[in-house]
């Protein structure tokens, strides 16, 4: 937090320019609203860094409340700043807001395992801070740099998002379909398993752009071949492309996991099962499924994250997505229109994340039926 | 009735179990017992095609077990496993149903059923009912595996070394309750252990297996004072079978009367075993004591002279 505090008070924290042609000018906090705010705002800050010097039982509570507050106080600030400003112009966010945001998060990752929050107290916790932001942006924040990218452009953006969610979700359905399948042919055949996993593994090592690269003549090619595929939208750029590649990376990460945790049920579990007289069918369906599916949500979790982030190379292949925004924004140097890709894609993967992760604790439990 | 005839099993080149054959009678408690890999273990699970033999025969009530369908037969033969093998993702209620379930009981009567045999393994069902197996202690767990085995009333009841993970107090205590429960139940058991002493306590009939062979069977005592030969004599204990025997006799069997002598100090329950009236006089240093009945009424003495069985 005291980096936080360095950060705040030394770097720009916003950049102003009138227009989006025009290079900003950075401004320190100080110089935005004054050294009363700026000062006022470091308190927080500098309070969590005392609170965490000597952590007691007593002041990690009140260090969480204090980070939250900083959290609250940024879009407000930022907002306070926005009102001030010509409506035209068009405002940056600086490295200080990145800073504390960055510090303030790690703290609130910290503190959440230091207090041992549950997951549902730690989402509810950055309820008020999504509130705080989602009112400034509504109210006041309409200059931000960031949010006149968005407005520009909300009906790509809403497009973007589905067919970022589209992709992703029909690439790792397909995947664990096509994984849950090849995993248990795996099981029962031996040399399958040994050629299974070297292909895959061959798959994962080769680098997303070639693979693109490498699906676009073979497709071009069956879509000029066959009218039905050309009829479907296939061809050598495009969604199928980025479909088909998805799928390949997904699988590895997919059939390891749904492998290994079939083979991993406890032994005497499933001699018991048959020593009670269970079938072969009950014994998979009652049993050994049920004991695994911990473990393959965690493949379905992992694949889902990181298809998210592949989807955004596939941005570059005529696939859409948020990547869309990242590369136009890296073709025109505008840097808030990557980042209008670039957060919701970080956003995406990490609320991917929690609910996979959230799921899998609870099946943990012996929650299943 | 469970009979195996030259029953012998082949892994690959390997010969697990060489023509063995024994007859396990109705109601009898019959104790495998030998050495890691002497295909005690295999013998058992051979019973109920867990493992399939490769030649001989096994009958069940006079019927080949192959000519069984091994789903129904399994559902009608109870099995206990050493890590109790309880579903982790099932309650505790739920892992005792499992085969009246599997035979399509009526919901009504595997609850009814579930409750009866929770109550008659000492688990209180508003205690036990809906944990977890994590949840139990390696003797309330391995209880439930028995409770699981039973539920369905089989004839028959597997066990492989269901109490070889459990400390010593345990091990004891659900020993002593299956005997109880056998004096109930009369099922015919079939049981693998490689512990002596538990195989002493437990059986009627003493099986003990070496290489795929069996060495020699009958029961305890007997084997106790004839064992077949060094392997035998060395594995129920060697120069210490004095003592094990002592711990299968009674006091009851070796007391007298009340005498016209004066009642020893130190006291022995008539049920208790010998080994327990002698480490009693070991400890303090008497060779009398006053046997009394369960409400701790004298009702006869035994000295040490009786107590070794010399005929004076």
């Amino acid at each position: 937090m005291l980096a936080g505090a360095v950060a705040w008070l030394t770097l720009p924290a916003v950049s102003v320019a009138p227009n989006r042609i025009v290079q900003g000018t950075p401004q320190r906090a100080a110089e935005a609203l004054g050294w009363g705010v700026t000062l006022l705002a470091s308190v927080p800050m500098l309070a969590v860094a005392v609170l965490a010097w000597r952590p007691t039982p007593r002041r990690l509570p009140a260090a969480l409340a204090l980070v939250i507050a900083v959290l609250v106080a940024i879009p407000l600030w930022l907002s306070a700043v926005a009102v001030s400003l010509e409506p035209s112009s068009r405002l940056g966010i600086g490295s200080a807001i990145w800073c504390v945001l960055f510090v303030s998060l790690l703290a609130l990752i910290e503190l959440r395992v230091r207090l041992a929050l549950s997951r549902p107290f730690g989402w509810a916790v950055l309820v008020p801070v999504a509130l705080a932001w989602w009112g400034c942006l509504a109210q006041w924040l309409a200059p931000l740099a960031l949010y006149r990218e968005y407005q520009g452009r909300s009906d790509q953006f809403y497009a973007a998002f589905l067919q970022h969610l589209v992709l992703v979700g029909a690439a790792v359905g397909a995947a664990i379909l096509l994984g849950a399948g090849l995993a248990l042919a795996m099981r029962r055949r031996a040399g399958l398993r040994r050629v299974g996993f070297g292909i895959l593994n061959f798959l994962q090592t080769i680098p997303s752009i070639a693979l693109f690269g490498l699906l676009l003549a073979p497709l071009a090619w069956l879509s000029a071949r066959f009218e039905w595929l050309a009829a479907l939208g296939v061809s050598g750029i495009g969604w199928a492309p980025a479909w088909l590649a998805l799928l390949g990376y997904s699988l590895l990460p997919m059939v390891r996991n749904i492998f290994v945790a079939l083979d991993e049920v406890d032994p005497a579990v499933i001699e018991s099962a048959r020593g009670m007289g269970m079938s072969r069918r009950q014994v998979f369906l009652q049993v050994r499924l049920p004991l695994a599916l911990p473990v393959v949500l965690e493949g379905v979790r992992i694949t889902t994250v990181q298809a998210i982030g592949l989807t955004a190379v596939a941005a570059l292949i005529g696939a859409g997505g948020f990547g869309t925004f990242v590369f136009q924004g890296l073709g025109q140097a505008a840097m808030d229109l990557v980042l209008l890709g670039a957060l919701p894609i970080i956003a995406l993967a990490l609320i991917a994340d929690a609910l996979l992760s959230a799921l899998t604790d609870y099946l943990r439990q012996g929650g299943t039926t | 009735m469970i009979e195996l005839f030259g029953v012998t099993k082949h892994f690959g080149e390997e010969v697990a179990v060489d023509g063995i054959s024994l007859r396990v009678a109705k109601g009898e408690l019959c104790v495998l017992v030998g050495t890691s890999g002497c295909g005690k273990s295999t013998t058992l699970r051979m019973i109920n095609r867990l493992i399939e033999h490769t030649a001989g025969e096994i009958h069940l009530d006079g019927q080949p077990v192959r000519t069984f369908d091994e789903v129904t037969l399994r559902r009608r033969i109870g099995y206990v496993i050493q890590n109790t093998g309880l579903f982790p993702h099932w309650t505790v209620a739920r892992n005792i149903g499992l085969v009246p379930r599997l035979l399509k009981w009526p919901r009504q009567r595997v609850r009814e059923r579930v409750e009866e045999l929770m109550a008659l393994l000492g688990l209180p069902m508003a205690e036990f009912a809906d944990k977890y197996p994590r949840q139990l202690s390696g003797g309330q767990a391995q209880r439930v595996g028995v409770a699981r085995a039973l539920a369905a009333d089989p004839e028959i009841l597997l066990m492989d070394e269901p109490f070889g993970a459990l400390d010593p107090i345990t091990r004891e205590a659900l020993q002593l309750e299956l005997l109880d429960l056998q004096a109930r139940l009369h099922k015919t058991i079939v049981f693998v252990t490689h512990d002596m002493d538990e195989a002493l306590r437990l059986a009627d009939r003493l099986v003990v297996m070496r290489q795929g062979r069996i060495v020699q069977q009958g029961a305890p005592v007997e084997l106790l004072h004839a064992p077949a030969d060094e392997f035998v004599a060395s594995l129920l204990g060697g120069d210490t079978r004095g003592l094990k025997e002592a711990a299968l006799t009674r006091v009851r069997d070796r007391m007298l009367p009340l005498g016209p002598r004066l009642l020893a100090h130190e006291r022995v329950a008539v049920d208790a075993p010998l080994s327990q009236a002698l480490s009693l006089m070991l400890w303090h240093r008497v060779d009398r004591l006053t046997v009394v009945d369960d409400e701790d009424i004298p009702i006869g003495e035994l000295s040490l002279r009786r107590l070794v069985g010399s005929k004076t």
